[in-house]
């Protein structure tokens, strides 16, 4: 295979050339990731814990966004395509341009000015960025004295993924910007064993995971702590009732289910006829409960979608996308705000959503039953409908008529936000979350109540 | 039919990777190997306002050293013969830095020379690819059968077709009863993937070169969505559809603007294909993944050590990475290659045998941690990615019964058709299914109702594993709408992917015969 055959200002210079090119996005991104995954081995009667896999990776993307002019008026090419350095870039963009070419878009406009002054955000830890590796060292020490403890659960896995993402944004207005992110993600599982009253040996176990892009955020120890815990609950448990019920759920499925509902106050949404909430309508119709604020904020310190600037070259600035349950406006970007005829917002950020009135305790026994879920088994939500379904990994039961608190597990939540946040209660406390999918997308941020309690949802059990 | 060929442009590379291979092997009882792969992948769509592509390029090289203790892995894209050299040394510095713990034994690995490899029974399809004489240094190339190039299909008439797609749904849209209106956004995709990969080791020097090909077609009216999906690897032949596809699409959104809610309890259902895939899956599916068996956390270890019974006669589950012929088609299953990606050769694998559990999948380390024989399923998300213990197409092995025949033992019920994702619960043995819509049955016909869930979105099957496999009432033939013997050897796998408990995704197939359950619980 060839060396490097050219370098982002080569691009740049040929793209600035090329006639059939209205404009261009390139971005540039530099991946290195540590991973390590733990689990035990038993050797005699010694159960030690071991280092399964441990990797290193490196890597570098260029992706282009290119748009053509086409013979229509008011219409454009586009196309996204990575870019490989050591092939020849003459190429690669006859290539970009022959396919962009046979596409077909509404034309639009990337700004014609580049933002000045743009606010410092903090988006990636200094430990990490500086050597991942220490930290790589450092935090294995941690998982290893915290998992040595001695408990009525088992450890049975842990995985630490470090991630840095160094990113170059390069606009053909004249836009060149630098930002970069730390990702830390853990998981471990703790296992529980009892004998059963059928003189068998039953277990079950308990999984957790986390986010987190500073190393403050990681609460690797109360992690640890926690799924021990609900993994020595996991065999004293009930199937629920099949009924409708009170449903306390937790900050990282209010900030799924509500990151995804937002999406209906896009203009993506609102252009391509997908359900659309435009300002002035109710955000929860006909809510009769707490009344939801919900910012659009991309300046939150260490957040998963943190960002100055979006990859159209527009300044990122807080935006208040509902107040006390009315819609107020619509995020849109510079493509879809052009389409719909409007001013472009922010399109990224992270979630703020305001708090409410009540603590945990009051939630708890606000209704005679109260059910909390701990985890979903695997939560499967709709962003067009509003609907979401799961099955019940691990629940708490508050029967405030007996005082009783029962561990749930198994049967099936169905929910719907329209519905069963009509009466919706909010947790005093506020809670930071980080979700990310994938390497290739922006992660989930969300600063808002730590608890939510949602009215009348179906379970079967 | 033609095969897809080894990349030229490769050789070099190639030959390199095995040049450096001695590097990573310095010490006794070290196993060392390299992976690369290149995926090239385009993805065409057209909805109602307009047309995008996206080009992809993704490749990278895995190097890889078992010290009998740990895996270590150092990847990257600077794939430079100097730039690798130069990485390699670096690796095996990293790894002889690290402390080997003193109070475990070393279980070291030593890779089986291809006469050990051949001494199992083998699909034709990767026989037949194998040079006459093969030793540790013989480049072995397999490719994937093809009849209709996907290659020589331009953009534009990629576009053509997206966007006859579009129109065909609009066209047909009244005769199913709705008004060009009530179709608030249609979107018709396809997507093009080559991937190549090369495998080495001091006993192998593999290489593959597949084509991924995928079709999907989705309509909505407001917040209700239908779609239907084609796929697999070879030619267009594998993202042929016809105008009843589209019918079908737009009869079943139709329905749903007048879907009841399910009241949640317990119901006799038919599982269609695609569903009995997902309930494959995730029962012994995930729980066979020897990675989860090594880290204690599944309980089908326990129950295949003790041969516990956990489903009843129809229970019979398939893991299965050489399914070059899907169903009765030319194509190969979504799930399928030739070798994994530490360089293991595909082959079937049974994973319940009417309701007893055999051994697990494997990748390299499960499989030496757990003392079981290596499978072909050691797959990553991509060269960035962990190797895990992975399923490729999965499915329970097919039954006797046509689908009218099914249909008339189902009586009074619901048939299942569409899937909406699934979860695992390999220790606690739960399981969750989950189902888009239903359609009501009675007295064995179709009543035109459609049903979603409670609260108006999925429906989810939840239960206990070993129950629901031993609610088992009959499975389908392999052809179900015929009632001679089957003349496909596998089942139909559809389009399907694989999350590891949330994260790691990778392709997999997902289908099986229509499998007739009773008393599972809907809510």
């Amino acid at each position: 295979m060839n060396t490097h055959t050219w370098n982002l200002e080569q691009l740049k210079n040929q793209l600035s050339k090329r006639k059939e090119v209205k404009a261009w996005i390139v971005t540039e991104d530099h991946i290195q990731r540590r991973e390590r995954y733990f689990m035990t081995q038993t050797e005699k009667v010694l159960e030690k814990v071991i280092v399964d896999q441990d990797r290193n990776v490196h890597s570098r993307a260029i992706s282009l966004n290119l748009f053509v002019h086409l013979e229509t008026a008011g219409r454009q090419g586009e196309i996204t395509k990575k870019l490989f350095p050591s092939l020849p870039l003459e190429n690669q963009l006859d290539l970009a341009i022959e396919a962009a070419r046979q596409t077909d878009h509404q034309a639009w406009d990337l700004p014609t000015t580049v933002p000045t002054n743009l606010p410092e955000v903090r988006t990636a830890d200094p430990e990490i960025s500086e050597d991942v590796n220490h930290v790589m060292e450092k935090i294995t020490t941690r998982i290893q004295t915290t998992v040595h403890k001695k408990r009525e659960s088992s450890f049975n896995s842990a995985e630490l993924f470090l991630s840095v993402f160094h990113r170059q944004l390069h606009l053909s207005n004249g836009l060149n910007h630098r930002s970069s992110q730390s990702r830390i993600y853990f998981e471990t599982a703790f296992s529980h064993s009892e004998m059963g009253k059928d003189g068998k040996a039953h277990s079950d176990e308990y999984m957790n995971t986390q986010w987190s892009v500073h190393l403050k955020n990681l609460d690797l120890e109360k992690v640890i702590e926690e799924t021990s815990d609900y993994a020595n609950h996991s065999l004293q448990v009930l199937k629920p009732q099949t009924g409708k019920y009170a449903v306390i759920i937790g900050a990282d499925v209010l900030s799924t289910l509500l990151n995804e509902q937002i999406s209906q106050l896009s203009a993506f949404n609102a252009y391509n006829g997908l359900p659309f909430s435009k300002p002035g309508r109710e955000f929860i119709p006909e809510s009769k409960g707490e009344l939801l604020s919900i910012t659009l904020d991309p300046t939150l310190e260490y957040s998963a979608n943190t960002t100055a600037i979006s990859e159209q070259g527009l300044a990122q600035l807080p935006l208040k996308l509902v107040d006390q349950n009315m819609v107020i406006a619509t995020s849109a970007d510079k493509q879809y705000g052009d389409y719909l005829g409007i001013l472009p917002t922010t399109s990224r950020g992270n979630l703020v959503v305001e708090a409410g009135k009540m603590t945990y305790q009051e939630l708890t026994r606000h209704v005679p039953q109260v059910i909390e879920i701990l985890q979903f088994s695997g939560l499967f939500s709709d962003p067009n409908s509003g609907t979401f379904s799961s099955e019940i990994r691990l629940a708490r039961h508050f029967n405030n008529e007996t005082g009783k608190i029962t561990y749930l597990k198994g049967g099936s939540l169905s929910g719907s936000i329209v519905e069963n946040f009509k009466n919706l209660r909010l947790s005093k406390s506020r809670v930071n979350r980080v979700h990310f999918s994938s390497d290739n997308i922006y992660g989930q941020g969300y600063y808002g109540p730590e608890y939510a309690l949602l009215s009348n949802v179906s379970i079967v059990g | 039919m033609k095969r897809a060929p080894f990349p030229e442009d490769l050789t070099p590379l190639r030959n390199h990777l095995l040049e450096l291979l001695p590097i990573l092997e310095p010490q006794n009882g070290w196993y060392g190997s390299i992976y690369f792969e290149r995926k090239a992948s385009k993805s065409f769509s057209a909805n109602l306002k307009q047309t995008q592509m996206t080009d992809h390029v993704s490749s990278g090289a895995v190097f890889r050293i078992y010290d009998g203790y740990t895996l270590y892995e150092e990847a990257t894209d600077e794939l430079e013969f100097e730039s690798l050299k130069v990485f390699a040394n670096r690796f095996v510095k990293r790894v002889q830095g690290q402390a080997r713990p003193t109070d475990l034994a070393a279980k070291p690995y030593h890779p089986p020379k291809w006469n050990d490899r051949l001494n199992t029974s083998l699909e034709s399809e990767i026989t037949n690819q194998l040079p006459k004489s093969i030793d540790a240094k013989t480049p072995v190339h397999f490719g994937i059968r093809f009849e209709k190039d996907p290659r020589r299909l331009s953009a534009a008439d990629c576009f053509q077709s997206l966007k006859g797609a579009v129109e065909k749904c609009k066209q047909l849209a009244p005769q199913e009863g709705m008004e060009l209106s009530d179709l608030s956004y249609v979107a018709a995709r396809q997507t093009f993937s080559i991937e190549e990969s090369i495998f080495v080791d001091r006993e192998t020097n593999l290489s593959q070169t597949l084509f991924r090909l995928m079709l999907a077609v989705t309509t909505m009216s407001g917040s209700d969505r239908t779609f239907f999906r084609f796929g697999g690897l070879g030619g267009l032949e594998a993202i042929h559809y016809s105008d009843s596809d589209v019918h079908t699409l737009l009869k079943n959104l139709k329905a749903l603007k007048s879907a009841k809610r399910l009241e949640p309890g317990k119901y006799r259902v038919l599982f269609g294909p695609a569903l009995t895939g997902v309930l494959a899956h995730e029962a012994f599916g995930h729980s066979q993944e020897g990675d989860t068996c090594a880290r204690g956390r599944s309980k089908a270890w326990d129950l295949h050590k003790t041969g516990e019974s956990v489903g009843n006669e129809h229970a019979t589950i398939l893991n299965n990475p050489a399914i070059f012929q899907n169903g009765d088609t030319n194509y190969a299953a979504w799930g399928s290659y030739f070798f994994d990606e530490e360089g293991w050769l595909a082959n079937e694998q049974i994973l319940l045998e009417k309701g007893k559990l055999r051994a697990p999948m494997t990748n390299l380390t499960s499989a030496i941690r757990l003392g079981v024989p290596r499978t072909a399923n050691g797959k990553r998300e991509s060269w960035t990615n962990g190797v895990y213990t992975r399923q490729t197409n999965t499915y329970f092995s097919a039954g006797n019964k046509t689908l009218e025949e099914l249909m008339s033992e189902l009586g009074n019920g619901f048939l299942a058709l569409h899937a909406a994702g699934g979860m695992e619960d390999p220790k606690g043995m739960g399981i969750q299914v989950g189902i888009a819509y239903l359609h009501e049955v009675k007295n064995g016909k179709l009543t035109g109702q459609v049903l979603k869930g409670p609260a108006g979105g999925d429906i989810q099957m939840t239960g206990y594993t070993p129950d629901v496999l031993n609610s088992i009432v009959a499975k389908s033939k392999i052809e179900y709408q015929s009632n001679k013997q089957d003349s496909a050897k596998h089942p139909f796998n559809d389009v399907g992917g694989c999350g590891k408990y949330h994260k790691e995704f990778v392709y997999a197939g997902c289908g099986g015969p229509y499998l007739l359950l009773d008393q599972v619980i809907l809510g």
